[in-house]
């Protein structure tokens, strides 16, 4: 357990002292408090509003920084991995559970540090029109597909070994995923489809259940992608 | 009581290439064991088998009696681990990259913090303490990560080439640290081509080639076969007259020979105890009035003896060849195909090695 948490904050403290991580967080901020901003003075629709950020900024900006610190977690340090951690006594288990959960931790953590205040700005000074409980599983939703990007970033991190070409892949998947969604019959499921009905989950207009369906499927395809990062990363060879 | 158990260990990357074939060691408890051999032997790949970093594709290995697997943390606890050229996180200093190893091996802050200053010291590093790795020369790398195998007191401590990148004096202070941590209860393995340092501190030594222990022994006993008929003798004089002697040294005249201008280095392929030889060496000299400048048997005995153990191998292994595939002609011509699955392949003997 003790290594388990060393692992933990060792990795915490990458991801927390990153340069991308800082950027990230500083492209959220901005353009969020601006956005408070002008819907205070234009009388902007809260649901709008919200919906506009996630779409313009929160979205395609967390998708790159998603996709580089999660899909480098493992393949970014695969010489130090053999070399200074799992030759020493830590289990491969051990090494990738804490890696999941701080990769995933720190994505819900940052998501969360910007959404909660945005979301009180938001009712505070724009046109409400957004019921809380719309917004609450709106902002769930978000999080579950932004948490399903950060498990696939892992699990291609644990296939490949260098950092850069498995973002490509990462970012790559999700360009096309909306192509092969559509194609498969299942364009609900797509992550543009699923932005673009946020304004009217955020105004409780669209059924629970078609929300609970999309939250399910990621949730679901998060695990799958977890679970292969763990069956992977403990048979392979360092 | 063996430390570490391989039996048969067998290593094939992706069908193709052939790390380790059906390798056995054994490395008995309190030993240094030099494991010595050229580039690309299969040191690394056994020891990163021993440590669980990777899987045989046949075979096993055992390390203080129990079998080793890449979720075996608790025996890898009782091992320390020195890789070649070792790679550290790079935004780490040495006290936190040690507090951090201190950490995953479940050690207390404060016992961390005493550990660490000590082995920083031992390993001269003292001064660098705060300065971040990634500013470090190869020297410095290596040291730091002596340091970090040195964490936990382990039992079992494994060098992977430790000299590597070392200057003179680090690589004496380097060799003067493992022979004072070599001892009663810990064992340590050393990876290694400089065969000068396996010398000087090992106490057991195997000979490691194309994935095979070929040898495996005492340092005693590769010393003395080592020395075993070959006497140098560095002359001055009627040289002429000694080199025309040389064959008559030995009655069936089983000598070879080998001049390096006044120095004649004379191996007796005999069975006969070295002083008889050297005596015959001496009536020589005397017989031909030639002045000895000196006599030795130990010039560059342990690499002599190294290269001729692989030498030895590769002309076994070849003959076994040739007779395997002599074999294989003539009985195809008799026997029908199904017997021919029991003529044993070239390398069979090798890996069941008595000296293993």
């Amino acid at each position: 357990m003790q290594a388990f948490l060393a692992i933990l904050q060792y990795d915490f403290g990458q991801l927390s002292r990153s340069w991308i991580s800082r950027i990230w967080l500083a492209l959220l901020v901005v353009p969020a408090l601006f956005l408070v901003v002008v819907a205070d003075s234009q009388s902007e629709l809260a649901s709008e509003t919200m919906a506009r950020y996630i779409t313009f900024v929160l979205a395609p900006i967390s998708a790159v920084a998603i996709s580089i610190l999660s899909s480098g977690a493992i393949s970014g340090e695969s010489n130090i991995i053999s070399d200074s951690i799992l030759s020493r006594s830590v289990t491969r288990t051990q090494y990738v559970a804490a890696k999941i959960i701080s990769r995933l931790g720190f994505t819900l953590l940052v998501y969360t540090v910007v959404v909660v205040p945005f979301t009180y700005l938001m009712f505070r000074y724009a046109v409400q029109d957004a019921s809380l409980s719309g917004v609450a599983l709106g902002w769930v939703v978000l999080a579950s597909l932004l948490t399903f990007l950060a498990a696939l970033g892992i699990s291609v991190s644990v296939t490949m070994t260098a950092a850069l070409p498995a973002a490509m892949v990462v970012l790559v998947s999700i360009l096309v995923s909306g192509a092969v969604l559509q194609f498969l019959g299942l364009p609900w499921i797509s992550s543009t489809a699923v932005i673009e009905r946020l304004p009217q989950t955020f105004r409780s207009e669209t059924a629970v259940w078609e929300q609970l369906r999309v939250l399910a499927v990621f949730s679901l395809l998060t695990i799958i992608a977890l679970a292969s990062s763990i069956l992977i990363f403990r048979r392979k060879d360092l | 009581m063996y430390v570490v158990q391989a039996s048969d260990l067998t290593k094939i990357y992706d069908n193709r290439y052939i790390a380790l074939n059906a390798l056995n060691l054994r490395v008995e408890k309190g030993s240094v064991f030099g494991l010595v051999g050229p580039n690309g032997s299969g040191k690394s790949t056994t020891f990163r088998i021993l440590l669980g970093l990777q899987r045989p594709t046949a075979g096993s290995v055992s390390v203080f009696g129990d079998l080793m697997t890449p979720e075996r943390a608790d025996i890898r606890r009782r091992i320390g681990y020195l890789p070649t050229n070792p790679s550290f996180p790079r935004h780490m200093t040495p006290i936190t990259y040690l507090e951090f190893v201190g950490s995953i091996l479940g050690m207390d802050q404060r016992q961390a913090k005493v550990q660490l200053a000590r082995l920083l010291r031992a390993v001269d590093l003292a001064s660098a303490a705060a300065q971040h790795i990634h500013g470090f020369s190869t020297g410095m790398m290596t040291r730091l990560g002596l340091a970090a195998a040195l964490m936990g007191d382990p039992e079992l401590l494994i060098l992977d080439e430790p000299t590597s990148g070392l200057d003179p004096a680090g690589r004496k202070q380097t060799i003067e640290l493992i022979r004072e941590l070599s001892g009663r209860d810990r064992t340590i393995i050393i990876a290694t081509h400089i065969l000068a340092d396996v010398e000087r501190v090992c106490t057991d030594v195997g000979i490691i080639s194309q994935g095979r222990v070929i040898y495996a022994g005492p340092m005693v006993e590769m010393r003395r076969l080592a020395r075993q008929g070959t006497i140098s003798v560095e002359i001055e004089g009627n040289t002429g007259t000694f080199e025309q002697q040389i064959y008559a040294l030995d009655e069936i005249g089983s000598i070879r020979y080998e001049r390096l201008g006044s120095e004649f280095r004379i191996t007796f392929l005999g069975t006969e105890p070295l002083a008889e030889y050297a005596q015959r060496v001496l009536s020589l000299v005397d017989r031909t009035g030639v002045d000895l400048l000196y006599i030795t048997s130990r010039a560059d005995e342990i690499e002599e003896a190294f290269l001729q153990r692989l030498e030895e191998d590769r002309t076994r292994g070849f003959l076994r060849a040739a007779a395997w595939a002599s074999t294989q002609a003539a009985d195809s011509d008799t026997r029908p195909f199904s017997a021919l699955k029991e003529v044993e392949p070239p390398d069979a003997s090798i890996s069941r090695n008595p000296s293993i």
